[in-house]
């Protein structure tokens, strides 16, 4: 823990007015490449791959904030013990939700289903008196 | 941790003398910041993680443009708080070689350039509002689908409309005064979309036809699609203009055989009786149709839906916002207001802290409170990088 270096408080900054110009040039820079991907086609025809994009930048963007403004890169190993616990218990956050919530439409009943806001285009399917008791195989359940 | 001290003789002084080793390389100030900051992380992320689960889990989410988000305000933004990450981090450069104006310089940009973001953020929220997108009933005017619930939803937004201009009018006519000219015609208005869209559609769903609902909704509010086609509107408008001069002359002719009928020496009751029927049900026929064409000669100025119509000049802001179906729509102002809210809440704390520090003198000796609040500072600026693609972009 408290080793050799830990005494020589980082007045002389690491980083200096370059590093952090060449962090801010670089943070500019992956914002107008996620703003690029967030309009290109890409988005329309591969969605998952333009969303999977959008989020490393960010988690590119995230690490330079961290290591070079909060200065992370020169701290001692603490860092590890403090920001790697609270980042898997918020893995594991979004883990245990999906399969109650982001699975929810799978158990749809077929009531709920007929219930449920789908996108305009759609609408056509539903039908005009749902009959709330029938459990005949809906159809509606693939869009 | 305690150490025995090892340098001094003990046995000479008869005490103890104990040398402290702090347990992290750093400020307590900071190991605190850093705990919090890791609270903050798990607070934050939770919120994320969840908006993710809710938004791919969802059986709809309206796009950006469905929801008056516009990304490139949102992208400014993020160039905003990135400047603001880089001249807090300046201010702690030059306040760590004691060069007190810079530092309090760089501190007074950051807090100008968070007050930016935060009046751009007040001005984004405004825009929501101003079209009825609020985080919650009774205020938010967000429909899931076109259903019967939705027509009858936007008839009374109409009646409650009416109601309140005929009984302003009745007070003024007491005063031998009247409504504006504007507000007579606004009345109107909601009169003709009242009976010429909303009865219309209901109308036409209860007969079956599962499209006017929809076809409601579209006039009304279409989102970033595609409004009601003017081409097929002028063609109904020919249509109705054709069926409303038949109802006239089946009217006329109706008339005509009631006064014959009436003078004739021996009058025919059963018959006067039919067409006294046929002549009661006339007003009202003709009155849905009068309503429909003018209704629809609204609906094809209003390019971007009635609501965008309804803008007053002088404020920008609409004299009516009718329900609108935005699908998912809820569920998306639930989240967004929610996750933007508490940053905006992080946003404002930051500001304070820095409106402190502007009280200083910025040397050497508060190099730690603004290594501190510049830590906090830099959270926030984090959490936006993830905030602005997922809501903005995705």
């Amino acid at each position: 823990m408290a080793d050799s270096h830990s005494h020589d408080h980082d007045d002389h900054s690491h980083g200096g007015f370059g590093t952090y110009m060449g962090v801010f040039g670089g943070l500019i820079i992956l914002t107008a490449v996620s703003f690029w991907l967030g309009n290109s086609s890409l988005k329309d025809t591969m969605p998952v791959s333009a969303w999977a994009g959008m989020m490393a930048v960010s988690c590119g963007k995230a690490m330079l904030v961290i290591l070079f403004f909060m200065h992370l890169k020169w701290e001692a190993n603490w860092k590890y013990v403090l920001t790697i616990p609270s980042m898997m218990m918020s893995v594991f956050l979004v883990c245990m939700l999906v399969p109650d919530i982001g699975l929810r439409r799978v158990s749809y009943s077929n009531d709920r289903i007929i219930h449920s806001a789908r996108p305009a285009e759609t609408h056509d399917s539903i039908p005009h008196e749902p009959d709330a008791d029938s459990h005949d195989e809906e159809e509606h359940a693939s869009h | 941790m305690a150490n025995d001290s090892s340098g001094h003789d003990d046995h000479a002084h008869g005490h103890i003398h104990l040398q402290y080793q702090p347990a992290l390389p750093m400020d307590n100030g900071k190991v605190c910041m850093w705990l919090f900051l890791s609270t903050e992380i798990m607070f934050f992320a939770g919120l994320i993680g969840t908006y993710i689960v809710l938004r791919f889990g969802a059986p709809a989410w309206p796009g950006p443009a469905d929801v008056h988000l516009v990304e490139w305000i949102g992208a400014a933004n993020t160039f905003v708080l990135i400047c603001s990450s880089v001249t807090i981090v300046l201010s702690l450069e030059a306040a760590k070689s004691d060069r007190v104006k810079q530092a309090k310089i760089f501190m007074g940009l950051t807090l100008v350039l968070g007050a930016v973001f935060l009046g751009v953020k007040a001005y984004e929220y405004q825009s929501k509002f101003r079209h009825g997108i609020y985080p919650s009933k009774p205020r938010s005017l967000i429909y899931e689908k076109p259903d019967v619930y939705y027509a009858a939803a936007t008839r009374q937004r109409l009646r409650d409309a009416q109601a309140e201009l005929t009984t302003r009018r009745a007070v003024l006519q007491e005063d031998k005064s009247d409504l504006s000219e504007l507000e007579l015609l606004r009345l109107e208005q909601l009169t003709a979309i009242e009976i010429g869209l909303v009865r219309w559609a209901e109308e036409k769903a209860a007969h079956g036809d599962s499209e006017a609902i929809p076809a409601l909704a579209k006039i009304v509010y279409p989102g970033h699609g595609h409004g009601p086609d003017p081409a097929e509107i002028e063609r109904e408008v020919t249509d109705l203009t054709g069926q409303q001069r038949q109802l006239e002359s089946k009217q006329a002719v109706l008339m005509q055989e009631k006064t014959e009928l009436q003078a004739a020496t021996e009058p025919d009751q059963a018959r006067i009786n039919e067409v006294n029927t046929d002549l009661a049900a006339m007003p009202d026929q003709l009155s849905l149709v009068t309503n429909r064409i003018k209704a629809l000669n609204l609906a094809k100025e209003a390019h971007h839906g009635l609501n965008e119509a309804f803008a007053e000049e002088s404020s920008g802001w609409p004299w009516l916002v009718l329900p609108m179906v935005i699908p998912g729509g809820n569920m998306w102002a639930s989240t967004y207001f929610l996750m933007t809210g508490f940053h905006a809440l992080h946003v404002l704390v930051g500001l304070i802290i820095f409106g402190l520090a502007m009280m200083w003198r910025l040397g050497k000796n508060k190099t730690v409170f603004i290594e501190n609040s510049g830590l906090y500072w830099h959270f926030v600026d984090l959490v936006w990088i993830f905030l602005f693609p997922l809501l903005y972009l995705f």
